[in-house]
């Protein structure tokens, strides 16, 4: 009845109109989120820092944004450096400014293929997969043989779980690409659907020797990615941290890794793998968990950040991190119902082993079998092997 | 056109799927709230993002101090009236920024303003026009959280709407007085502490002190005025303390107001069984009604009153306890005056009545005084 504990409420969040048991149920649970804000105050000296500026973000770049406006040439080097560094950081501003960079010229007509490329990556980066589709297939039909335009293609395609022409995608990068990048783009979709042995045995076959240090660190991810599916957690480590090797900004592979080794309860080795990586959300969800494993003072504060994060991002009506927040929601504050309904959210838009994970695992929580129907035929649809699935599909017809 | 796709395809950075892995985007914060003519409220930019539109960095070393910001505040105010804008039903109303402070968020520190904004007319339809970052990062957003009377709503502003139209919909102040009487109703139903204390001081209203021993009254008057003055001491007091409290004019901490309350209950059920004031429990209402007071008031300050209808919401809200008060006396006084001359009341239901509320109310003192973090 009572709330124990002192509550500050931002004046953002504050709930005008509650009533009865519902408000102190909401004001407790706001709690930890608003403990992380304070209020607005005078720093103490002019010495004090504010912030620390990252590349590119500060107003002495404004020169060369203004000469990316007048110079293609400029501008898609630096919507690229942009694009990077979102990926390398986790950092959603750099999308924007990447977006900002390339909008006048999106309107050319013709349409700029490689223009239409990077915006169809911002668009993607943003799970905004049926607009970087569209924009791929206005590059395509400028430039049909854009290998960038397809291989960028055949991933969106992948991530929403339409690997028949994902795998069309991959073939039609052959003219332009090197044939082991095809091969990599090819035998990956075949590890979905139903090939998962010898997909793997085709890619570690690769000659690596031969592939760009990017394809390589692609390589270890789909062969750590593969390994995982099959049950050979020893050996995906392996993969994953020789690609983080190769590519320590990868991060995919560096939160693939860390649910690995969450999976084996490894807390500490997991906190490792993650430290320096806690700004970006999917990085800090694990830290999270495992703080938790460890019973750690700090799993409330990181708890209370990403609530925070979460918070802004549904208020937005942002859904980049939905596969996340079920997550939260499930292993975190243990809600099953509302975690079966991010995770639902989440199944709209993308469609990767990790999403049937999370749909699968929320469904059970919240004893609804019928919410992971989809799933299941989804799976035995495409035929995806995935032994991290397998208890969850066991006792569907 | 060729070598340029395989410049784009040695990076091979950011093919791989779900490349989404990112911090919160940039956003504004804006809290408005609306009365009459005036918007009032605040607004929040990134200190990242001030040195984006502005610059604030003057020695260019990537690290922006307060000193450098606040030599940038006369340009921020330039830039945030530049673009923001507020119109009530298109008639553009003027903006004052306050002075510059910092609040710290999730993802860093943020520049803050008060902002009052006077317009020419009632505001009914509020334009607002939100610019902020559009030419330099188009995903950044307004989120606003806009109140007016009891109804709060949120939007996101910028994007590829210049302008946002909010419709105020101000609660008719009916509603208001609906709501807050609920409020007011629930809690001295939910608030078993409340009722304890009442009851303990109601328990011997139907009954007279007499040579050390309790008798039953001869007639409904005296126990009816020995129950009003009860109930209207313990009404007056903690109206007054509410009053003060929910106006923000006294604050008490919580834990001790929770705490003298569960001793209130201690020492008026105590009374029951080892009396010491018989003819004047109205006193005690007072005395401890105080305190009640201030019990019932932070549900008030947890739920804030209303901007434009404070007192209306407070005089509800009083109102709200003072019914469900009542309901409780004229539930349980018939009962007891039924009962009053049976030797089970005096001799049980009072003194163990009593006893069950006293050790109930110790644990909470105990709990309270104790254990609470709050």
């Amino acid at each position: 009845m009572r709330c124990d504990t002192p509550v500050r409420v931002i004046p953002a969040s504050r709930p005008r109109v509650l009533r009865g048991r519902l408000l102190c149920a909401a004001l407790c649970t706001l709690t930890p989120i608003t403990a992380a804000w304070a209020a607005p105050h005078l720093p103490a000296s002019d010495a004090e820092v504010l912030a620390v500026l990252p590349p590119g973000a500060a107003h002495t770049s404004a020169p060369v944004r203004e000469l990316a406006r007048a110079r293609l040439d400029v501008a898609l080097p630096l919507a690229q450096f942009y694009i990077g560094q979102a990926r390398a950081t986790g950092d959603l501003r750099y999308l924007g400014y990447a977006e900002a960079t390339l909008a006048p010229w999106q309107q050319r007509s013709p349409p700029l293929p490689a223009v239409l490329v990077l915006d169809a990556t911002i668009l993607q980066s943003r799970h905004a997969f049926d607009a970087a589709l569209s924009q791929l297939d206005r590059a395509l039909e400028t430039q049909p043989d854009d290998a960038q335009a397809w291989l960028t293609r055949a991933t969106v395609l992948r991530v929403l779980g339409r690997y028949d022409e994902a795998t069309s995608s991959c073939e039609r990068l052959a003219p332009a690409a090197d044939a082991d990048i095809t091969s990599l783009c090819i035998e990956s979709m075949r590890g979905l659907t139903g090939h998962l042995h010898a997909a793997y045995a085709t890619i570690e076959s690769l000659p690596q020797q031969l592939l760009s240090i990017e394809a390589r660190a692609w390589r270890y991810s789909e062969l750590g990615e593969m390994a995982e599916r099959l049950g050979n957690d020893a050996q995906a480590e392996h993969w994953f941290r020789e690609g983080l090797q190769l590519a320590p900004s990868d991060a995919y592979m560096r939160t693939a890794c860390a649910d690995l080794l969450l999976r084996e309860a490894r807390s500490a080795d997991a906190i490792r793998l993650l430290s320096g990586y806690e700004s970006m959300e999917p990085m800090l969800l694990r830290i999270v968990i495992a703080q938790r494993l460890q019973r750690s003072a700090d799993a409330q504060q990181s708890q209370a950040l990403l609530a925070g994060a979460f918070a802004i991002e549904q208020q937005r009506g942002d859904a980049v991190h939905r596969r996340e927040q079920a997550r939260f929601l499930l292993d975190i504050e243990q809600r099953p119902q509302a975690a079966l309904e991010a995770a639902q959210q989440n199944w709209q838009m993308q469609r990767e082993p990790d999403d049937l994970l999370i749909l699968l695992r929320a469904a059970q929580a919240a004893h609804r079998p019928d919410a992971a129907g989809p799933a299941v035929q989804f799976i035995r649809q495409h035929g995806i092997e995935d032994v991290r699935l397998e208890p969850y599909i066991g006792e569907h017809p | 056109m060729r070598a340029l796709a395989a410049a784009l395809l040695l990076p091979l950075l950011w093919l791989m799927p779900t490349a989404a892995q990112a911090h919160i985007a940039s956003n504004g914060f804006l809290v408005m709230q609306v009365q009459g003519q005036s918007v009032s409220g605040s607004i929040e930019l990134a200190v990242r993002d001030v040195e984006l539109a502005v610059g604030a960095d003057a020695n260019h070393d990537g690290r922006i101090t307060w000193g450098e910001l606040r030599a940038a505040e006369p340009r921020l105010r330039q830039y945030l009236a530049r673009n923001l804008s507020l119109a009530a039903q298109g008639a553009a109303c003027a903006i004052d920024f306050g002075p510059m402070q910092i609040n710290q968020r999730v993802d860093g520190n943020y520049a803050w303003l008060r902002l009052h904004a006077h317009c020419p007319t009632d505001v009914q339809r509020l334009v607002l026009g939100y610019s902020v970052l559009r030419d330099i990062d188009p995903s950044h957003r307004g989120l606003l959280t806009l109140s007016a009377g009891t109804v709060t709503q949120t939007a996101v502003l910028g994007g590829s709407d210049a302008t946002t139209i909010l419709a105020i919909d101000r609660a008719s102040r009916w509603r208001t007085l609906v709501e807050y009487l609920q409020v007011g109703i629930w809690h001295i139903w939910s608030g078993i502490d409340h009722l304890l204390f009442l009851l303990s001081l109601l328990l011997p209203a139907v009954l007279l002190r007499r040579h050390g021993h309790w008798e039953p009254v001869e007639r409904v008057r005296p126990a009816f005025i020995s129950v009003l003055k009860v109930v209207t001491a313990f009404t007056l007091a903690h109206s007054i303390t509410l009053t003060l409290a929910a106006l923000e004019l006294v604050r008490l901490p919580s834990r001790l107001t929770e705490s003298v309350i569960a001793a209130s209950i201690v020492i008026a059920a105590l009374n029951n069984i080892f009396p010491l004031v018989t003819e004047s429990r109205a006193r005690i209402a007072f005395a401890f009604g105080l305190l009640h007071g201030f019990g019932f008031a932070s549900v008030l300050t947890e739920m804030g009153l209303p901007s434009g209808a404070r007192l209306l919401a407070l005089v509800a809200f009083n109102l709200g306890i003072e019914a469900g008060q009542l309901a409780v006396v004229l539930a349980v006084m018939p009962v007891i005056y039924a009962l009053r001359s049976a030797q089970v009341y005096r001799r049980a239901l009072l003194p163990w009545g009593s006893a069950a509320i006293a050790g109930l109310a110790l644990v909470w003192l105990l709990q309270r005084a104790l254990l609470s973090s709050g």
